[in-house]
């Protein structure tokens, strides 16, 4: 790609570099042929070859930054164009050729022209351009038709010309005719467009008249200077230097001012990139308004946003749009979604039509920013209620097993133990009435008995530890340190009890981490903290073991964390090899509510609609409350 | 201690809301002698029944209604704030010195035991006698829970064999006569061995027998 840059870059230099060179050619070989008497002051000749020479100039830049190529072609095609009249001096000789040169020598002022019409886009936009372009090319092609087949020898300055080899009929009057006819829509094209551009900068708002309308004050002063050269040429006066040198300053600034133009609208690109980055985190409606009337240096922005409910555009203070809102002078831009959901109306100043880019990129960087905003919320919304499932799971388990374990105390244990009993007394009936075998043979039994309700009651202990729910942390974690082969230093500061479902998660984080402490670690001692800290539970195992452990080793560790995240805390496992493992457990005091809307996503602009206390008035929009982006304050 | 049985016929009441077990907990005590005056299924029910009528001791569950959790002792501590002396023994599903340090600490005639042990007769019998003449009871699975608790720089590993099998008992509420015939030895060797547990632990020799069994505990939990 750099390659195919670099060649593009070296063709364009050298078409620049030719156009150059043959107009410099023109200029000074047509001086030096002129008879001395009939040579314009040095001064005039260096003007009017400089005039191409800008235009040259401003091809490279243009190249570089245009809209797209044709503004540098149009303006290469001048310098070869720019046609000075000396040059029939030349080539008046030549009969096939000069009447061609004749035909074309005004061609440069059409192009000028079209200069104008496709700033600042590029392109013809719309009837009235393309209708004036067609106007000058056909009367162009007219003049040309006009001359080949009309002019005669005294046509051209070069005294005398060759015979007109295309010559067909010698009608000085029609020529006449043709000739300044051309001229005189050729002054009336470039008034028109001139007028109609001033026009429009006039009622243009103030800061958009800057720079971007410069282009039709210089074609408005050429227009005037050729009209009044033109009524010199029919009337055959001479205009005065003072004319002929405003026309020629008037033309070399069509070009400087087209690639002024062609920066400023950069510039204004580049602003909608700030506007971008301002409101890619998600803006409010004012902070909207505000950037947009920035952006587009114009005041008289309005944003007015659909509401879905009413089906209708409002303004930020929730307002119906009125239907003469568009009213004089101003554009409505319409913004939706790409999946066709209308968003927005930009109202905005109608001379900011002819920089299209420029409104492409507010409406792309205005759906970005609220389709970036619907994205994050619906996200946002659909994340908490994930969080808040996994919550209700968590604790639809630990209730679960709350609940099996007291079935097992109320029911199989009670009953296994009343068995116990019985059996008790049957074998002390045996024995009385001498039964001894069936005595002893029940007497196992009631051993066997004894040893399955231990195991069950270990297995009820496993399942939910009845001190945690009767005791709280301070109880069950001592107890639970106990069981550990590793001596365990416990520290549980706890004042009175915690939610239940932060007691079962904290336990169970312990038993899991001594579990791994006991079964991997190697450790000769472990440590046990459970602290609270303002809102926040911290528990910390730690061990004097071999470390090296891992989040993805163990599933164990890894089903706690994420039981831990299910109710809003963290687990950090740190455990260099050769160091010990420690085991930090975050948990909120409180775990949010895992009601379904309390914590949802505020809908996009919704909120906002309610923090623009200046209603019909963007600019000064008061301080968001609470930013669209970030409905959730987590 | 069946002596104890013949002097007078013990009067205890039984609360515990597993009416089969309650039912069951009262043949048995009946078949070691014992007068079950009232059998209810709450703590609250009780001490109502204990305002009425002078028992020697109340054998009550620790999980209860309403909340199942410690009404159990929590009735035995206000019980004791009462200064109500009788015995109390509490029953539960699991062996947890954690409860049973609680017991221990509400004073003197109070026991603990798993409820499993009602299939042992004698056991059970003997604890209700041994907390209404004002000795202490804990579960033998218990103390074996504590003992097998594992510290660092553990005193326990101070103590010979036979002297941790004395402290065991110690733990459970027996006294020195208790352990002496428990374990076959003579009543001075028990004593000797008594003495040099206590040193090698330091714990100061008591005169109150339940001082004796809580600071065991302790001692054991705290380890």
């Amino acid at each position: 790609m750099a390659h195919g840059d670099r060649r593009r870059v070296l063709r364009r230099t050298a078409i620049i570099v030719a156009a150059v060179a043959f107009s410099l050619w023109m200029e000074v070989a047509g001086f030096l042929a002129t008879p001395e008497a009939e040579q314009r002051e040095i001064a005039y000749v260096t003007l009017h070859a400089t005039v191409p020479l800008v235009f040259a100039a401003c091809a490279a830049v243009a190249w570089a930054i245009g809209p797209n190529a044709v503004p540098a072609r149009l303006m290469v095609a001048f310098v070869v164009l720019w046609i000075p009249q000396a040059i029939f001096h030349i080539i008046g000789g030549i009969g096939w050729l000069w009447p061609i040169v004749r035909g074309i020598d005004l061609v440069w002022a059409v192009i000028s022209g079209l200069l104008v019409l496709v700033y600042p886009r590029g392109w013809l936009a719309d009837r009235f351009d393309r209708t004036i372009a067609t106007i000058a090319v056909v009367a162009s092609v007219v003049n040309l038709a006009a001359v080949l087949a009309l002019a005669g020898p005294d046509a051209a300055p070069c005294d005398p010309c060759a015979p007109n080899a295309y010559r067909i009929a010698d009608a000085p009057v029609l020529f006449a005719i043709l000739d300044y006819g051309y001229r005189v829509v050729g002054v009336g094209l470039a008034l028109v467009i001139a007028g109609r551009l001033l026009v429009r900068w006039i009622r243009g708002s103030v800061p958009a008249r800057a720079v971007a309308f410069l282009m039709p004050v210089s074609l408005l002063a050429w227009a005037l200077a050729i009209a009044v050269q033109a009524t010199g040429y029919i009337t055959s006066t001479s205009t005065g230097m003072v004319i002929d040198t405003v026309a020629l300053l008037a033309m070399a600034a069509v070009p400087v001012t087209f690639v002024a133009g062609i920066a400023h609208t950069r510039n204004m690109r580049a602003r909608v990139a700030d506007l971008m980055r301002i409101t890619r985190e998600g803006a409010d409606r004012g902070l909207w308004a505000e950037s947009l009337a920035r952006t587009l240096r114009d005041d008289s922005v309005r944003v007015y946003w659909w509401d879905e409910e009413r089906g209708r555009y409002v303004d930020a203070a929730g307002r119906l749009i009125d239907s003469q809102e568009a009213g004089r002078g101003h554009s409505i831009l319409p913004v939706a979604s790409p999946s066709g959901l209308p968003i927005a109306l930009i109202r905005h100043d109608r001379v900011l039509t002819d920089n299209m880019r420029l409104l492409d990129g507010v409406s792309s960087a205005l759906r970005l920013s609220v389709d970036n905003g619907r994205l994050r919320s619906d996200l946002e919304r659909t994340l908490e209620q994930v969080r808040q499932s996994r919550q209700r799971i968590v604790e639809a388990g630990d209730e679960a097993r709350r609940r099996i374990e007291r079935d097992l105390h109320d029911g199989a244990q009670q009953q296994l133990v009343s068995l116990g009993m019985n059996l008790r007394l049957a074998a002390n009936t045996a024995r009385s009435a001498g039964q001894h075998e069936l005595a002893s043979e029940l007497e196992d039994a009631i051993a066997t008995l004894n040893q399955g309700l231990k195991e069950l009651r270990e297995l009820a202990h496993g399942i939910h530890p009845s001190l945690l729910s009767q005791g709280g942390l301070a109880l069950a974690v001592p107890e639970l340190a106990g069981r550990c082969p590793v001596p365990v230093e416990v520290d549980v500061q706890a004042e009175g009890r915690l939610p239940e479902l932060v007691e079962s998660t904290a336990y169970f984080a312990i038993a899991e981490s001594l579990a791994n402490v006991a079964k991997h670690s190697q450790a000769t001692r472990a440590w046990v903290r459970a602290h609270v800290e303002g809102e926040t539970v911290v528990i910390e195992i730690r061990d004097n073991g071999v470390g090296g452990a891992s989040l993805d080793a163990g599933t164990g560790v890894l089903g706690i964390a994420d039981r831990i995240e299910a109710v809003g805390g963290e687990l950090e496992l740190v455990s260099p090899p050769g160091s010990g493992t420690t085991v930090t457990v975050r948990m909120p005091l409180h775990p949010p509510t895992t009601d379904a809307h309390a914590a949802s996503g505020a809908a996009l602009l919704v909120a906002a609609e309610a923090s623009d206390p200046v209603p019909g008035a963007p600019g000064a929009a008061g301080v968001p409350a609470g930013g669209v982006g970030t409905p959730l304050d987590v | 201690m069946e002596q104890s049985g013949a002097d007078r016929t013990l009067r205890v009441a039984i609360a515990d809301d597993a009416l089969l077990l309650r039912e069951g907990i009262a043949k048995v005590l009946q078949g070691g002698g014992i007068e079950v005056v009232a059998s209810v299924g709450t703590a609250d029910e009780l001490l109502a029944v204990l305002d009425g009528d002078d028992l020697d001791a109340a054998i009550l569950d620790i999980r209860m209604p309403p909340t199942h959790r410690d009404e159990g002792i929590v009735a035995l501590e206000r019980i004791r704030e009462r200064g109500d002396d009788l015995g109390v023994l509490l029953l539960s599903m699991y062996a947890t010195p954690e409860y049973a340090l609680r017991v221990m600490g509400a004073g003197s005639g109070t026991g603990y035991l798993l409820k499993e042990r009602v299939s042992e007769p004698q056991t059970l019998v003997r604890a209700v006698e041994t907390v209404a003449s004002g000795g202490s009871v804990v579960d033998p699975e218990v103390v074996e829970q504590l003992v097998r608790r594992t510290r660092a720089d553990d005193p326990l590993a101070r103590l010979t064999e036979r002297e941790r099998s004395v402290l065991e008992l110690m733990a459970q509420g027996y006294s020195n006569g208790g352990i002496a015939q428990t374990l076959f030895l003579g009543l001075k060797t028990v004593e000797t061995h008594v003495r040099s547990i206590l040193q090698k632990l330091d714990l100061e020799e008591s005169p109150e027998h339940h001082r004796r069994v809580l600071a065991v505990l302790t001692l054991l939990g705290e380890r």
